[in-house]
């Protein structure tokens, strides 16, 4: 994965060079052209394309000095520091180590920083979605009749958005997570789940043994899937005829369907696996496990990013016109059926591009990790200079690493946002 | 005077009144009050139970947490919070550069607010001068936690200090108003010599060259700013940055001859460099982001492309990369004679990249928001090139810009709490230098120093936010 987003930069600094400088060269051709085509007698120095090609070429010339200039100096200084400027220390062991990451120290370099942006990736995965969820909440509790929530959500807001997000992430690990019971003493409601300030654990399923597990979850992800397409079919039903689509019910119905019949027919390849801790406090075994820090970092920034999407949410509710809502109440819509089918809809248009924007915020402020000490990409290389691995190569990775990250998002963002408005005529 | 006045006089009288179309004000019994706010409807009710309780339940911890914890830690540290180590028998010169600083943007707002009132008397717009409640009122976050702060210490000068800062922005208002107006016209060189002198304070003579370099282009960009001279062509941008240069070179001699010593920048910390990167991080972002904007706008594709992908790779990237970069990698590419500078001077050149970048998108923004016609308009009355984007379309941008400005500079302030991963002692590190101290260390009270710091920082952005919020109404950004 590595190789392939360096070679993607090569190619584009190549693409992007060759571009600008084919431009330069085609326009003054055309340049020429024209001039030789009208019969110009205007002077050279008072055309406009001309003095426009001259300053390219001369701000061109520019930074193709200063980078000249600097790479000397980077040179120089490597050749004296004895640093080599290849990719090989990529195949070479890291000699770091990822808690809960299965990775031994003899491992590559590469398999480490892949490890340790998956880590990136699953604070993204999760925390974008809850975050969304929370701040369009909070967005709408601002709105309330309730006095106590409206200035609950204002005071939330008021307090989170404006303190850094790095704050809020050591502030909440040293105040809430830190307060956890120490392993030894680990706090378990119900015997359903594990809190110590070291480990978090949930239920979650695990195989029996008995008939093809993984056939299994591979029919979950059909039966999901079969699930959309019912309630595509029954919105388009619905639309074209107008019988009630019930397409909630339909999909759920569905999902439940296909499940329970595959399990069955597998011969019960699952069950429910409940953490449980040693006496010793030390190993927890089954259920879904995950490093205390890694739930202070994702809820940390759940709560500073909510706070920055609702009032985005708070903002574009007020920009939907007053009339819509009115009309709601004069179609005796509850409060949730006047959000879900009238207001909402319209604010979320309005709503969707600086959301992109906080998603983009959200995957860049997961690289602040680094004091509570976990051990996501940022960490990761961090680990590695101390290592004596090459600061310069492993610096590109981890900006082309967050660079893929952020036009992921950033193109999936507009795909959603282009579906979300309204067809020009 | 004219007709004009008496009619604002008369509406004043008029808003005096009540307006007979308003509704009758709602005063309700408590009960009523209650009853309606909280529980007007069965999930209403529901709501305010479950609400209500997850409140109090979190309220109680919170208290009970923060009633069994020890803040001697406090106590003890609470020069390093704001200083860092800076020398402590030198303190004074940051007290007396933190009075300059204050009294210069004091005297500029004063001065500006003046020249406001007076145009909007000219266009018979209602205008009043501030009062002393509402300017407590626009402050009141920062001067409580201010005062916070201050109850930790135990020596008197802390609490004189305080009052002095905060009865300076007053009477620095109050000068500022009253200037006559010929010296008013010169305010935009008279609040930057002011605001290099309270740097020159504290950092003494010793590395003094930049920091007149530095007074020379802002009082010279402050002035292109304040449309003090709308001649076109360079000659009449020469002739703003003449008096620049003359301000330059007196403050050169002038403090060059008393020649006193300082203390750099490796020595400073605690919030004082919180803020002090912040605002530089900002002002020097702020003319390459400009620089960087017209480029990305521009029709010439080496000037687009060059921005483009300088713009998108700085705001593609989290912060901490470029900090750890401006340690490990920035250095490699100076000259092999140059010594290696200090952390915070790489880290502000980072900085200055990265916020130019965000900027840039700021001003590109702006740009696209003047309408078209303006520069169709100057071009028909024959500007140059440079002309129009220097005397149409900038000064429309940048002014409908402002209130993003402020809400980047927030935003810039907050981030510069990852300096403290990189080792600079700012605000933030200050409370794990203080937890590693022998009497605390062991102890946990990192939630105490954490909370500290975390209202520190919500004092500042969140006024400054407020302002931001103002200073668009006032503006009518949006509105027009």
């Amino acid at each position: 994965m590595i190789t392939v987003l360096l070679w993607a930069l090569a190619l584009f600094l190549i693409a992007a060079v060759v571009y600008t400088v084919g431009r330069l060269v085609f326009d003054t051709f055309q340049l020429f052209r024209t001039r030789a085509a009208r019969d110009d007698s205007a002077v050279l120095w008072r055309d406009v394309g001309a003095i426009g090609i001259a300053a390219q070429a001369v701000v061109l010339g520019l930074i193709g000095l200063l980078l000249w200039y600097l790479w000397g100096n980077f040179r120089a200084r490597t050749e004296l520091l004895g640093l080599e400027l290849s990719f090989d220390f990529l195949d070479q062991p890291g000699n770091i180590t990822i808690a809960d990451n299965p990775l031994d120290a003899g491992d590559t370099v590469s398999e480490a920083i892949t490890q340790a942006f998956l880590n990136t990736l699953r604070v993204i995965a999760i925390g974008i979605p809850l975050a969304m969820i929370l701040g369009t909440l909070v967005g709408i509790s601002r709105f309330s009749d309730n006095w106590i929530l409206r200035k609950l959500a204002t005071a939330f807001v008021e307090f989170f958005r404006n303190i850094p997000p790095l704050v809020v992430i050591v502030f909440l690990w040293a105040a809430v997570f830190l307060q956890f019971p120490r392993s030894q003493e680990s706090w378990t409601p119900f015997d359903w789940f594990v809190f110590n300030n070291a480990r978090f654990a949930f239920p979650s399923f695990k195989r029996t043994g008995d008939g093809n597990f993984t056939l299994f979850v591979w029919l979950i992800l059909i039966a999901v899937i079969a699930a959309i397409i019912v309630g595509i079919w029954r919105t388009q039903l619905f639309n074209k005829t107008g019988t009630p689509h019930r397409r909630t019910l339909w999909g759920l119905g569905t999902f439940v369907g296909i499940v329970a019949v595959s399990y069955f027919a597998l011969g019960t390849p699952a069950t429910i696996s409940i953490p449980t801790i040693d006496d010793r406090g030390r190993v927890i075994t089954d259920g879904i496990r995950m490093q205390m820090p890694y739930a202070a970092l994702t809820f940390a920034l759940v709560i500073y990013t909510s706070t920055h999407i609702s009032e985005i949410v708070r903002g574009s509710i007020l920009a939907v016109h007053k009339g819509q809502e009115e009309a709601g109440n004069a179609l005796a819509l509850s409060t949730v059926q006047k959000y879900r089918f009238v207001i909402l809809p319209q604010a979320f248009r309005v709503a969707f591009p600086p959301l992109i924007s906080q998603m983009l915020n959200f995957a860049k402020n997961s690289s602040l990790a680094l004091p509570i000490g976990f051990t996501e990409t940022t960490a990761a290389i961090q680990n590695l200079f101390g290592q004596s691995q090459p600061a310069p190569q492993l610096l590109l990775i981890l900006a082309l690493l967050y660079l893929a990250v952020s036009l992921v998002l950033s193109a999936v963002g507009n795909v959603i946002n282009r579906r979300l408005q309204l067809v020009g005529r | 005077m004219t007709g004009g006045n008496i009619a604002t006089d008369l509406s004043r009288v008029v808003d005096g009144l009540d307006d007979p179309d308003a509704p009758p004000s709602q005063k309700l019994p408590p009960g009523e009050w209650v009853k309606k706010n909280l529980f007007s409807s069965p999930f209403n009710s529901l709501v305010t139970l479950v609400v209500g309780g997850l409140a109090l339940l979190l309220g109680f911890f919170a208290i009970r947490w923060l009633l069994n914890n020890d803040y001697e830690i406090l106590r003890v540290n609470v020069a390093n919070f704001m200083v860092g180590r800076f020398p402590r028998e030198e303190l004074w010169r940051l007290w007396a550069s933190g009075f300059v600083f204050l009294f210069a943007v004091s005297l500029t707002t004063g001065a500006l607010s003046r020249s406001a009132h007076e145009l909007a008397i000219t266009q018979e717009l209602p205008t009043e001068k501030e009062s002393f409640a509402s300017f407590v009122k626009r402050f009141w976050a920062v001067i409580a936690v201010m005062l916070f702060f201050v109850s930790f210490a135990r020596t008197a000068p802390p609490y004189i200090g305080l009052a002095v800062a905060f009865v300076i922005p007053i009477i620095g208002r109050e000068i500022g108003w009253r200037l006559p107006t010929p010296i008013r016209r010169q305010i935009a060189y008279i609040g930057t010599t002011l605001l290099v002198l309270s740097v020159l304070v504290i950092a003494g003579t010793s590395n003094f060259g930049g920091a007149v370099l530095g007074l020379i282009a802002f009082a010279w960009v402050s002035a292109e700013l304040s449309r003090r001279n709308v001649a076109s062509g360079l000659a009449s941008m020469a002739v703003n940055l003449g008096p620049a240069v003359i301000v330059g070179l007196v403050v050169w001699f002038v403090v060059r001859s008393i020649g006193y010593e300082g203390f750099g920048w490796e020595d400073w910390g605690g919030i004082h460099i919180t803020l002090f990167t912040a605002v530089v991080g900002i002002t020097t972002g702020m003319p390459f982001g400009i620089l960087l904007a017209l480029a990305r706008r521009s029709d010439l594709p080496v000037l687009k492309t060059a921005s483009v992908i300088f713009i998108e790779f700085v705001r593609g990237v989290p912060l901490i990369s470029l900090l750890l970069a401006s340690g490990l990698l920035l250095p490699l590419f100076l000259p092999v004679d140059l010594p290696r500078p200090a952390d915070l001077t790489l880290a502000i050149i980072v900085i200055t990249m990265f916020s130019s970048a965000y900027i840039a998108e700021i001003v590109r923004g702006g740009l696209q928001a003047v309408p078209k016609g303006q520069t169709e308009a100057a071009q028909a009355g024959g500007m140059s090139a440079f002309n129009v984007q220097r005397l149409i379309v900038l000064p429309q941008a940048l002014r409908a810009v402002i209130p993003a400005m402020v809400g980047q500079f927030i935003a810039l302030f907050k981030d510069t709490s990852l300096l403290s991963i990189i080792g600079i002692t700012e605000f933030l590190r200050v409370s794990d230098i203080a937890n590693a101290q022998t009497d605390f260390v062991g102890r946990g009270l990192f939630g105490v120093t954490y909370l500290f710091v975390a209202l520190g920082y919500w004092a500042f952005a969140s006024t400054m936010s407020k302002e931001s919020r103002r200073l668009e109404a006032k503006l009518g950004v949006g509105s027009r």
